[in-house]
């Protein structure tokens, strides 16, 4: 434009450092972030204890989490149970948590329940997630199909995972895997909503329209421009998810339609501990604060992730 | 002499340690009198809301006024009570708000949003309450007070919320009004009435305005004096007509200088044999909704729309929000569907193409946003953003990334900052971004879709420099969509004036502007703010 040219040198120069003005502003790393966040320190210290009890449970007790014992049952926290080696040796070992109506020990049990915790909380998350993700991309980038998704996952929300679970293991016979299935069946509508409402939203950004009018086809859309924006909300509820489904795994062992009652879960020691809970509360009592503890572990991190990776939350920190 | 209602002395606000200079606002010192409309200029970031809401105690807790006093008629405002200070606002010191929708409350009636003011800080009765509400209502020229009374803020327009913000800001008379961009996000014509309303109700009762605004235009219409502001400094501080005609400082000279004129500037003539490269034949796009309650209806939000643009020829559309120019826009690209029509790009019709038959047209067409922040993607390097059209087609990563080097250097950037993201930069600079990214298709249509509307005014013209000079030296075919005049004025060869879905107006920019000839378009040139006013060169 000519007026450009009649700009004062003054003026000019001051448009040039307007233009040259990088405007660099570096917020700190979500990593930075996630180490000095409270709740995420705390929640993962907690979180790798437990996990450590996973290896580390043979070590730490020398017991059979499904050895029956009939001298030592019903013992009290403290009790120094005689137990008999292969070679018949008797040896001691003191009952932490005390023993059940079994004679089982309730540390060794609660410790290698750990495992089973773990292990239905993280796959839940995993599978639930993996499978909420592929189906919410879907239902929000397309909207021919959106409507049909929609209605089947508001069925499926509408199926409790109780209920769920009492039918699928007397379809099939109480094991992990059915218990897996149950939990995750109802958590894959809520994911498929999370990511719907964020496929939704980031559809109608400029920058996705940028590359639909550059000829970007519409799966490396959806895989480069689209997807990155669901994982940090996604990792955030695959921990709630997590921990929800590490009680509801409690829940469905306790009420009895869950893992089998000889493999030691959290939810399990306290089913048994049910009938002599007010004479042996310790049977229910240990389970009960390792279970505590561990959801509250992956809430805290959960709550923590989310207010370091979502940017909006960031923005207001 | 008279006592200044607001007299700001050596303000100093300090920023928190990571923001990008040590202080919000810097020594800034100035004075309102009483009726006089004193306007506050500035870029965005040069701490002229910060000003306005430090006047009224609203400042962010981040921020701390760290040294200087504001004083409202004596009274000394910095470090006094919370307390004190709600009973000043509203009762000695209204504000209104740029987005007036936000600003009320969509829960309660505009009527008793008004009320609530009086509620608190006087003892009417409810009858005079009532009264006095109405009456307030007539004053800022709303029709049918009684309804304005018991409508909720979503059934009123954009400039009729802004006159109840206005009726709720003045209501108890203060002597002081402090307005924070109040017409910055109404259309054109609106904002000539609220500016007017602005003036009268000021003139009448004597009130001292501190007006916030980035528009040059809207000072010389309402602006008794000028106080320019530069990154937290006041460089200029004059009566309006100095400030515009003879401004001494360079930025201020640099900004108005930055102002696009009305008049178009002599421009070659497009020759006839230049190549078509977008015909339009009867363009429709109506959205069709079926709800149960009110069955099918039917709403054209383009109808009938037939342009054309030749090889290196720029045609603005120019509108008012909701007059369908961005939906002609994406027409054109074909982001959406068309309903109905013809779009012929080079001689081929694209309208009824499906998507994955229109990766040729995808080439010849590209667009740049409105918003430059929006328009990147926050996750990926502005390198990938801009070789992703060019390997779509074939070409090379190697190839494609020493072609980007080159147009960072067009857009006059550095080809260096490849490996950056898109927050690295500025709003100026990733609107050159997104206009390199589209040339990086070698398109022979580019849609602006205003796409310099986000930009500060010396960022503008840089940015309307470079597309003038990309499309002279790229003969380049340019449909520039605008809601702003001046811009249109700059940039167009031709210009068609759209209102509600249709065009009113289609002429060469020049005689258009000399001589507008339907009813809208001379409305919307009378509307403009600033339209009368000889700026310095």
């Amino acid at each position: 434009m000519s007026n450009t040219q009649e700009n004062t040198a003054e003026g000019a120069a001051l448009q040039e450092e307007s233009l040259e003005g990088l405007n660099v502003r570096e917020s700190p790393s979500v990593w930075k972030r996630l180490r000095k966040h409270p709740s995420v320190v705390i929640g993962s210290i907690l979180l790798f204890f437990v996990m450590a009890l996973v290896p580390l449970a043979s070590v730490l007790t020398p017991l059979d989490p499904t050895e029956i014992n009939p001298r030592n049952r019903n013992k009290p926290p403290g009790y120094e149970a005689v137990y008999k080696n292969d070679a018949g040796e008797k040896y001691t070992v003191e009952a932490h948590m005390g023993t059940d109506k079994l004679g089982r020990d309730v540390f060794t049990r609660v410790i290698y329940g750990a495992r089973v915790s773990l292990i239905v909380g993280i796959s839940v998350a995993t599978i639930s997630v993996a499978i909420g993700l592929f189906i919410g991309l879907f239902a929000g980038y397309f909207r021919i199909i959106d409507t049909i998704i929609m209605r089947i996952m508001d069925g499926l929300m509408a199926i409790p995972a109780i209920l769920l679970a009492i039918a699928l293991v007397a379809l099939s016979g109480a094991t992990l895997f059915t218990v897996i299935i149950a939990i995750v069946i109802p958590e894959i509508p809520r994911v498929v909503r999370l990511v719907r409402s964020i496929v939704l939203s980031i559809r109608e950004e400029p920058y996705v329209e940028a590359a639909i009018s550059v000829g970007t086809p519409t799966a490396k859309i959806l895989l480069r421009h689209v997807l990155p924006n669901t994982i940090a909300p996604l990792i955030v509820q695959g921990t709630f998810i997590c921990g929800s489904a590490i009680l509801l795994e409690a829940i469905l062992s306790f009420l009895g339609v869950g893992v089998p009652p000889e493999i030691p879960t959290w939810g399990n020691i306290m089913a048994q501990g049910r009938d002599l809970f007010q004479i042996f509360p310790h049977n229910i009592f240990y389970p009960g604060i390792f279970l505590t503890l561990t959801v509250l572990a992956i809430n805290m991190l959960g709550d923590g992730l989310r207010d370091s990776i979502d940017p909006r939350m960031a923005k207001e920190i | 002499m008279t006592e200044p209602v607001l007299s700001v002395s050596d303000l100093t606000i300090a920023l928190p340690e990571d923001g990008d200079r040590a202080n919000a606002v810097t020594s800034v010192s100035f004075d309102v009198k009483p009726g006089e409309v004193l306007c506050l200029v500035g870029e965005s970031g040069s701490g002229k809301s910060v000003i306005a809401f430090s006047c009224i105690g609203l400042l962010a807790k981040a921020l701390k006024v760290q040294s200087g006093s504001i004083k409202l008629q004596g009274e000394e405002l910095v470090g006094v009570s919370e307390d004190r200070l709600r009973d000043l606002r509203c009762t000695r010191i209204g504000m209104i708000f740029q987005e007036p929708m936000t600003a009320l409350n969509p829960v309660m009636t505009c009527g008793d949003q008004i009320e609530e003011v009086l509620l608190e800080h006087t003892n009417y009765s409810a009858a005079e309450r009532r009264t006095r509400v109405l009456n307030m209502i007539e004053q800022v020229h709303l029709p049918d007070p009684d309804r304005m009374y018991r409508s909720y803020p979503h059934q009123l327009s954009g400039g009729q919320r802004q006159r109840i913000m206005i009726a709720m800001a003045l209501i108890l008379e203060p002597v002081l009004l402090i307005a924070d961009e109040p017409t910055t996000a109404l259309d054109v014509t609106t904002q000539a009435q609220i500016l007017k309303l602005i003036k009268e109700l000021q003139g009448e009762k004597q009130t001292g305005v501190l007006f916030i605004t980035h528009d040059f235009g809207v000072v010389a219409e309402l602006g008794d004096s000028v106080a320019v502001l530069r990154q937290g400094e006041l460089v200029e501080k004059d009566t309006t007509h100095k400030v515009l005609s003879n401004p001494q400082h360079p930025y201020t000279k640099m900004l108005i200088a930055s102002v696009p004129k009305h008049e178009p500037p002599e421009r070659k003539l497009i020759p006839e044999s230049n190549k078509l490269v977008l015909k339009t034949e009867g363009l429709f796009k109506r959205y069709v909704t079926n709800t149960f309650s009110l069955g099918r209806q039917e709403v054209a939000a383009a109808s009938d729309i037939s342009i054309e643009i030749r090889k290196g020829e720029t045609l603005g559309i120019v509108g008012e929000s909701g007059s369908g120019k961005s939906t002609v826009a994406r027409c054109v690209t074909r982001l959406i569907d068309i309903s109905d029509g013809k779009v012929l790009i080079s001689g081929e019709d694209i309208a009824k193409k499906a998507q994955r038959d229109l990766g040729d047209m995808r080439r010849k067409v590209q667009i740049v946003f409105q918003d430059p922040y929006r328009s990147l993607n926050p996750r990926r390097t502005i390198g990938q953003s801009i070789i992703e059209g060019p390997m779509n087609y074939g070409t090379s990563r190697k190839e494609a990334l020493s072609e980007a080097r080159e147009l960072m250097s067009l857009v006059e950037l550095d080809p260096d900052g490849l490996d950056r993201y898109p927050h690295q930069f500025s709003g100026g600079q990733r609107q050159r971004i997104c206009i390199a990214r589209a040339l990086a298709m070698k398109p022979e249509l580019l849609v602006a879709d205003e796409a310099v509307s986000a930009l500060d005014v010396s960022v503008q013209k840089q940015v309307l420099a470079l597309l003038e000079d990309i499309r002279n030296s790229m003969q380049l075919a340019m449909l520039f969509i605008t809601h702003d005049l001046r811009v249109a004025a700059q940039v167009c060869d031709s210009v068609a004036v759209m209102s509600n879905g249709k065009i009113v107006e289609y002429a060469a920019a020049k005689e258009l502007f000399a001589n507008p000839q339907h009813e809208y378009t001379k409305s919307l040139f009378e509307a403009a703010p600033g339209r009368h006013f000889k700026f310095a060169t």
